[in-house]
């Protein structure tokens, strides 16, 4: 169980570091907002699943606070690309 | 287990129950959670709506100290979950350590948010300079609060170090390293 812990935070690291470098990678606006906003939703997740604890909690409520994250995210990217779009 | 150990641990909250810490505080992190999201809805929908603008003022953040936050938030949330695991099996004074060591992190968090703010406040930018600031200011500055909040928080449950309300605490401490995670690229990087 520590170890999923530590393997989490491990994961968090990589990934904030990799959302910092995407945008200079990826000079096509719809496809850097939807990798950096993939990252955001997996460190989501992982946040919800091993920081909060809430994989052992009943489903509803891992479901409804991964759920917030998968909206927020979404929301955000679908906005971005009826800019790029328009 | 029997009928008088079950009544007993019947508090009345439910299916809240079976979430870690204090069902109240689950309360309070749904109700935060809705308004956080529905505050970043609102900042897409703006930028939708003005984008040159907002492009504009994205221009003039400082991404790569976000960037450390971001690092520093979830190292000081890791700390708190380990402080937590630390807890549930008894050991008070590792437990303590760990949380400590969050509570530093989440300090440093305030400080370089604060230095990030002085510097934008250097370059003439203020609440009023343009829409985009304003929500900026208002949702980072709304986050900035509530990691204040959970250090306070943690420094209470820090004293007794016991499961429940350390649990309590790092329940808070995590959703504020949350709603930082999908606050970062939506405020700084999305274009």
């Amino acid at each position: 169980m520590m170890a999923r812990l530590d393997a989490t935070w491990l994961l968090l690291i990589g990934l904030a570091i990799a959302t910092v470098v995407v945008p200079s990678l990826l000079p096509r606006a719809l496809l850097a907002n939807a990798v950096l906003l993939a990252f955001a939703a997996v460190k989501g997740r992982r946040i919800v699943l091993d920081y909060l604890d809430l994989r052992a909690a009943p489903a509803v409520w891992r479901g409804l606070v991964s759920t917030w994250v998968l909206v927020v995210v979404l929301f955000a990217w679908l906005a971005s690309a009826v800019i790029a779009l328009i | 287990m029997s009928a008088a150990d079950c009544e007993q641990r019947e508090t009345g909250w439910g299916i809240l129950e079976d979430l870690p810490g204090d069902p109240m505080m689950w309360v309070l992190i749904f109700s935060e959670l809705a308004v956080f999201g529905l505050c970043l809805g609102a900042f897409s929908v703006a930028r939708a709506i003005h984008p040159v603008m907002f492009a504009s003022g994205q221009a003039a953040l400082d991404s790569h100290l976000a960037g450390i936050n971001t690092v520093v938030l979830v190292t000081s949330g890791w700390l708190a979950a380990r402080g937590t695991r630390a807890a549930r099996a008894g050991e008070r004074a590792a437990s303590r350590r760990w949380l400590c060591g969050a509570m530093a992190l989440g300090a440093a968090f305030v400080a370089v948010k604060l230095f990030e703010y002085a510097g934008e406040i250097g370059q003439g930018i203020g609440l009023e300079t343009s829409p985009f600031f304003t929500l900026y200011f208002l949702l980072t500055g709304f986050h900035l609060l509530h990691v204040c909040l959970g250090i306070i928080i943690l420094a209470v449950v820090i004293r007794r170090a016991e499961a429940v309300g350390v649990e309590t605490g790092t329940a808070f401490w995590h959703m504020v390293d949350l709603v930082w995670i999908v606050m970062f690229p939506i405020l700084y990087l999305v274009r």
